[in-house]
């Protein structure tokens, strides 16, 4: 016994001497590494700009993108050929297959960057460790597409009012996007509506009546299962989409991640704290005590959930179309277009009016950035430039001319038809061969609905193209409501006024803050809670949610309000100085 | 053999092995489903399985899903790659487990106590991914295909497995061994190796399991280099769907999820990377039998 | 024996017993040889990664050099000590890790037992292999297939027990926190049972066939056999890997907790893995999930010794 503590205690000591020289060696070259890199790499900047003008020699960067990228081809696909052609540089380049916030802190603490960085919502580890290159010079230099892609907005990609520098080119941010079409909204099968001679769907009352109506004469279906009323989809993240979000676009909030921001004193809220929500909770609460919502809401899989949708037994959803469209399609393939879903602008009352289309403005997030390690910065931001230039975002949504799109005599980007077909049937597939879209978050570029110098879209979707893509039910319930889009059935952009912070979501909350921590911690209350009181006995509900506010109360709400808002007021100031 | 068959003639007899043949067929029914489960979906149409409802059979025949995957480029260099570090590693595990736990077995090593408590240890202490990855990049091993073997040579727990099986051999062998001169080397050689062939073949097994499943070692240390790439890493990045609750708000969700792999070719991929493993262990299998010999050593 | 070495190297001088030692270290030189590279070896890569730890004590931001970190004591783990949820997990963590621990050593030598006794050779080698096919599934296709299988729209097990008139009405099992620790450890044995059975397989043929011929002649029957001869000829080897796993009661990973769990069971299902993931390395705090990968590891340390000991003194079976 005693010999064994004897071991122990010297076992002890050797690990923690070993350990202090390992940790004090292992470091101190960190240091060196780190500012050798850092000096060498200015240098190279300096020289190069010289050199550099009009430069095609190749050249190679290793570039880290925090995005997965399976189909990506080393740039040997026709557009990375021609991007190659046009610039001289090869990416070199690494895409995240798993976590990419463990990947970004290994290369921060490693002290060794990428050329080129794309971390997404991990930057600030970057910036921190002295990693990121500020690229404000260099634009104002060597990048005239990007200047003009950005224009007075510039001064939004900025870092921060301590850090005014510009890290990262803005590559997630659609400039200018229009949308065509509504994806989100509450979702009732045609056949619903047209059995009930389509009924005006406005408010989640309207929305319970038509599912009642239509189970009550059909509890089931042609092959006697049960008929589904609503059902909901909770599987982890999904939880926003389809059971909380909804809460604020049915009650005149737009979306701000999980805050609800006052227009004009900016006072900020954990959205689920404003009495309204309740009364949207109580109405699924309601929901599920009249037996129209589905049991299985809050426990099913995600697979579970698309099965279902699937098998064509549910009535509503309330979730976005990217989000159940597999299900959909699963029963497009069968021809059962009469089972797929329509989108209603509900609100909990019509004093309110949907919130989907609240324009966010120009609201740039993540992007890609020099590192310090690049040996030639001015090469490395004439290649983004150019990703950024017509002839960049052309290459990048349509390919190359004769190859894989053609102008029509009337001087308008067609594709061909065979192409298109390609494109449905095997996107990846079709990725691989054409490069098409792989380069799309190293650039910046236009959303949807901006023209080009020829009079064409930048992108490949336009209005035409949508209406061309519904189905004949689809057509026939649209005109019904006496609309040609799902769109046209929402409020539209020009209703909101425009939000000096652009989209909240999208403000970078600091990782090792107490805001950061404060936040799971909400949310570990609310995902608790809210399933809880939903699925509770319509009389225990109030006492139910008087508890969750009081727990978000006790777990330190305000103080996570206050800290957001502190964000959300630098924001404001750095955006419109 | 055939002498215990003959003798199972009683009634308790029967009736146990009545229960036992009938036991192992409800294990082999309810094991053999989640594997044929996996099969079907990977040869079933991939809008068909949306629809859910697919149990052991294919609905929908096809063979798309994996045509699919093997449209990929550097399977091939994944493969070599792990049956290169699978085999590699396996070997070399096998030796260091065995020939550490033969010194630990030996009562009369003094250095028997500290090693067993230092290896013990490791199973339960880390220090965390950045300073294991710190040290492998200043032993320079990052972008090599040594990283895949050294890190993981010595594993305590198989260790600590083949010990309690040496233990279980009559010490008297190594006594006689000693007496005609062998040295201690000789001994693990000749007579340890040969006596504990079911325990070896246990633990090569596992050891070639992680080998082959591993795919973290080449994520974190050797993404940039192409030609060490595995094949779990290779169809790690076709499985990717990083979805997460901050995307799907940054992010035209349309566009990414038409890139997401469907629910049949994840099955297919887990199909192609299971495979070739499974066919490990009914060759080893017979390294389990083989131990039978012993009793006729031992006495 | 041991015992005896121990009183006469107590009553040795020092120079005696450097003598004594050199003189064994000297007979003992292949098993030096044959042990210490390894040792140097676990050394280099267990060992000093743990200078990682300082991190506990600090706000540690990874890139800048160690002695620019910020030092901040203990209060990662003031931090972590005062959190009712770690409390919460760690209870979860301890209930789901005891049930698998009996059953996942039950189950698996239960199983090692019958199949043992299978004489038709092919069927047992069949069934032996399908048994650990579970394995190689991920967790994500096992947790969909419990959840179907439990559904309440249409899941089998509630058309059977409805069927039978044992329910009147499908029963919502996996809706239930309390059912959640029961469903998982189901879930486990059936996905591990045959990959664990196979090192007692193992086990079971290293016994000499002699010992049992000796039991028939002395009248024994098959379950005689087992219980007097099977089970105590692999009783080292379960020892061994029940200590080992003792160590590991509170780090069970958290893949199984999380796929299989939901909102309404997050109350059960939360584990500590998980919240070390939630609230350490996933949100960039790397000094806080240090500190919770410390307390981890004492934890382990502790329960290793303790299991130990215990054996040690109970069977005489120990690893250490």
């Amino acid at each position: 016994m005693n010999r064994k503590r004897n071991w122990l205690v010297l076992l002890l000591a050797v690990v923690m001497l070993a350990g202090l020289i390992a940790g004090c060696g292992g470091k101190k070259n960190d240091g060196s590494g780190n500012s050798g890199g850092a000096s060498s790499a200015t240098g190279g900047g300096s020289g190069s700009t010289d050199a550099g003008d009009g430069d095609l020699e190749p050249i190679t960067f290793t570039f880290y993108g925090a995005d997965p990228n399976p189909n990506w081809q080393n740039m040997q696909d026709p557009v990375g050929k021609a991007i190659t052609a046009a610039t001289g540089v090869i990416l070199d380049a690494e895409f995240e297959v798993g976590d990419p916030a463990q990947k970004i802190a290994l290369i921060a603490a490693s002290g060794k960057y990428p050329h080129l960085i794309s971390p997404k919502g991990d930057l600030g580890k970057l910036v921190e460790a002295g990693a990121m290159l500020d690229l404000t010079d260099l634009i104002e230099q060597h990048a005239p597409n990007i200047k003009k892609l950005f224009g007075d907005q510039i001064k939004r990609l900025r870092y921060s009012e301590e850090d005014p520098s510009i890290y990262v080119i803005p590559t997630y941010a659609e400039v200018g996007q229009t949308y065509f079409d509504a994806s989100g909204g509450f979702q009732l099968q045609h056949r619903v509506v047209k059995e009930l001679g389509f009924p005006r769907i406005r408010t989640v009352k309207d929305f319970e009546n038509a599912i009642r109506e239509y189970l009550k004469r059909h509890p089931k279906d042609e092959n006697g299962n049960p008929n589904i009323g609503l059902t909901l989809n909770a599987d982890d993240w999904r939880m926003y989409i389809s059971v909380t979000n909804p809460a604020f676009y049915t009650t005149g909030a737009p979306d701000d991640g999980e805050y609800y921001i006052d227009i004009d004193t900016y006072e900020v809220t954990y959205h689920f704290r404003r009495p309204i929500e309740k009364e949207y909770f109580r109405w699924l609460n309601h929901m599920n005590a009249e037996g129209l919502l589905d049991p299985e809401s809050f426990v099913q899989k995600y697979d579970q959930y698309l099965a279902k949708i699937a098998s064509g037994r549910v009535l509503g959803l309330i979730d976005q179309r990217w989000d159940f469209q597999e299900g959909e399609n699963a029963l497009k393939a069968e021809g059962k277009f009469e089972y797929g879903y329509g989108h209603y602008p509900v609100t909990l009352t019509e004093e309110f009016k949907e919130t989907s289309f609240w324009p966010v403005g120009f609201s740039p997030g993540w992007g890609v950035g020099i590192t310090v390690d690049c040996p030639d910065p001015v090469r490395a931001i004439k290649f983004l430039d150019f990703l950024a230039s017509e002839e960049g975002q052309i290459l990048d949504n349509w390919g190359i001319e004769g190859e894989h799109y053609y102008y029509d005599e009337n001087g308008k980007r067609v594709i061909p038809d065979e192409l298109v077909e390609r494109r449905k049937n095997d996107p990846s597939g079709f990725q691989r061969e054409t490069g098409i879209g792989l380069y799309h978050n190293l650039g910046a570029h236009y959303g949807d609905g901006v023209l080009d110098s020829t009079g064409n879209y930048y992108t490949t979707n336009f209005p035409e193209q949508i209406i061309a893509s519904y189905n004949d039910v689809e057509k026939e319930v649209l005109a019904a409501y006496g609309a040609k889009t799902w769109k046209d059935l929402f409020p539209s952009e020009e209703e909101f006024p425009v939000k000096p912070w652009g989209a909240a979501w999208n403000i970078q909350v600091p990782a090792d803050s107490e805001l950061a921590v404060l936040q799971e911690r909400m949310k570990e209350i609310t995902w608790r809670r809210i399933p809880e009181a939903i699925l509770a006995p319509p009389e225990d509900f109030d006492r139910i949610w008087d508890e969750y506010q009081q727990e978000l109360l006790k777990a330190g709400v305000e103080k996570m309000e206050d800290e957001y808002e502190k964000l959300v007021r630098a924001r404001i100031k750095l955006w419109n100085e | 053999m055939g002498n215990r068959l003959l003798r199972s003639s009683t009634v308790s007899d029967r009736l146990f092995d009545a229960f036992v043949y009938a036991y192992a067929a409800f294990v082999l029914v309810i094991t053999l489903y989640p594997f044929l489960h996996v099969a079907a979906i990977s040869l079933n149409d991939s809008i068909d399985t949306v629809r859910g409802g697919i149990t052991i059979y294919p609905r929908k025949f096809t063979l798309k899903n994996y045509e699919m995957i093997f449209s990929y480029q550097h399977l091939g260099t994944g493969f070599r790659n792990s049956a290169l570090r699978t085999l590699i590693g396996t070997v070399l595990g096998v030796i260091s487990s065995s020939m550490l736990a033969y010194t630990l077995s030996r009562k009369d090593f003094q250095g028997r106590r500290f090693v067993s408590v230092f290896l013990a240890l490791t199973m339960y202490v880390s220090g965390g991914l950045i300073p294991f990855f710190l040290l492998i990049r200043e032993l320079n091993l990052i972008n090599t295909f040594a990283v895949y073997i050294l890190p993981g040579i010595v594993s305590a727990f198989n260790v600590f497995v083949v010990r309690s099986f040496i233990d279980g051999l009559p010490y008297a062998l190594q006594e006689s061994a000693k007496i005609d001169g062998a040295n201690d080397f000789t001994i693990y050689w000749r007579i340890i190796l040969p006596l504990t062939k079911p325990a070896l073949a246990t633990i090569a097994l596992f050891v070639a399991v992680g080998h082959w499943n591993s795919w973290f070692d080449t994520y974190l240390f050797n993404s940039q280099a192409e030609h060490l790439t595995t094949l779990q890493y290779e169809l790690m990045k076709v499985l990717q769907s990083t979805q997460s609750s901050v995307d799907y708000r940054a992010r035209n969700m349309n566009e990414v999820m038409a890139h997401i792999s469907p629910e049949s070719v994840k099955m297919a991929i887990t199909m192609v990377v299971t495979l070739p493993i499974l066919f490990v262990y009914p060759f080893l299998q017979r390294y389990f039998v083989k131990g039978m010999t012993l009793g006729a050593v031992k006495s | 024996m041991e015992a005896a070495t121990w009183t006469v190297k107590k009553n040795m001088t020092r120079k005696e017993r450097a003598v004594r030692f050199f003189r064994n270290a000297v007979r003992n030189r292949w098993l030096y040889a044959m042990s210490l590279p390894f040792v140097a070896w676990v050394f280099v890569f267990h060992y000093l990664p743990l200078w990682g730890w300082t991190m506990a004590f600090q706000r540690y931001r990874p890139g800048r050099p160690f002695f620019e970190q910020e030092w901040v004591g203990l209060e990662h783990f003031r931090a972590l000590f005062q959190d009712e949820l770690f409390y919460q997990v760690l209870r979860n963590t301890l209930a789901m890790s005891v049930m698998g621990l009996v059953a996942g050593f039950v189950v698996p030598i239960f199983f090692a037992l019958m199949l043992n006794e299978i004489r038709l050779m092919f069927y047992k080698r069949f069934v032996q292999t399908v048994s650990y096919l579970p394995h190689f599934v991920s967790w994500v296709v096992v947790a969909g297939i419990v959840t179907k299988m439990l559904s309440t729209d249409g899941g089998p097990v509630n058309e059977l027990l409805v069927g039978l008139g044992i329910l009147d009405e499908p029963y919502p099992f996996m809706a239930k926190g309390k059912l959640f620790w029961i469903i998982v450890t189901l879930a486990d044995v059936w996905k591990e049972t045959g990959w664990n059975a196979i090192i007692y397989l193992a086990a079971i043929s290293g016994i000499g066939p002699e010992l049992y011929e000796a039991a028939r002649v002395d009248g024994a029957n098959r379950i005689q056999q087992m219980w007097h001869i099977t089970l105590p000829g692999i009783r080292t080897t379960i020892i061994v890997l029940l200590i080992m796993s003792i160590g590991h009661l509170i780090s069970i990973g958290f893949e199984k907790q999380f796929l299989l769990g939901n909102n309404l069971v997050r109350e059960y299902s939360q584990v500590l893995d998980l919240y070390a993931l939630n609230y350490g390395l996933g949100m960039g705090r790397f000094s806080f999930g240090t500190a919770i990968n410390i307390f981890n590891s004492v934890v382990s340390v502790i329960l290793l010794f303790t299991a130990n000991g215990i054996f040690k003194r109970v069977t005489r079976e120990s690893i250490m």
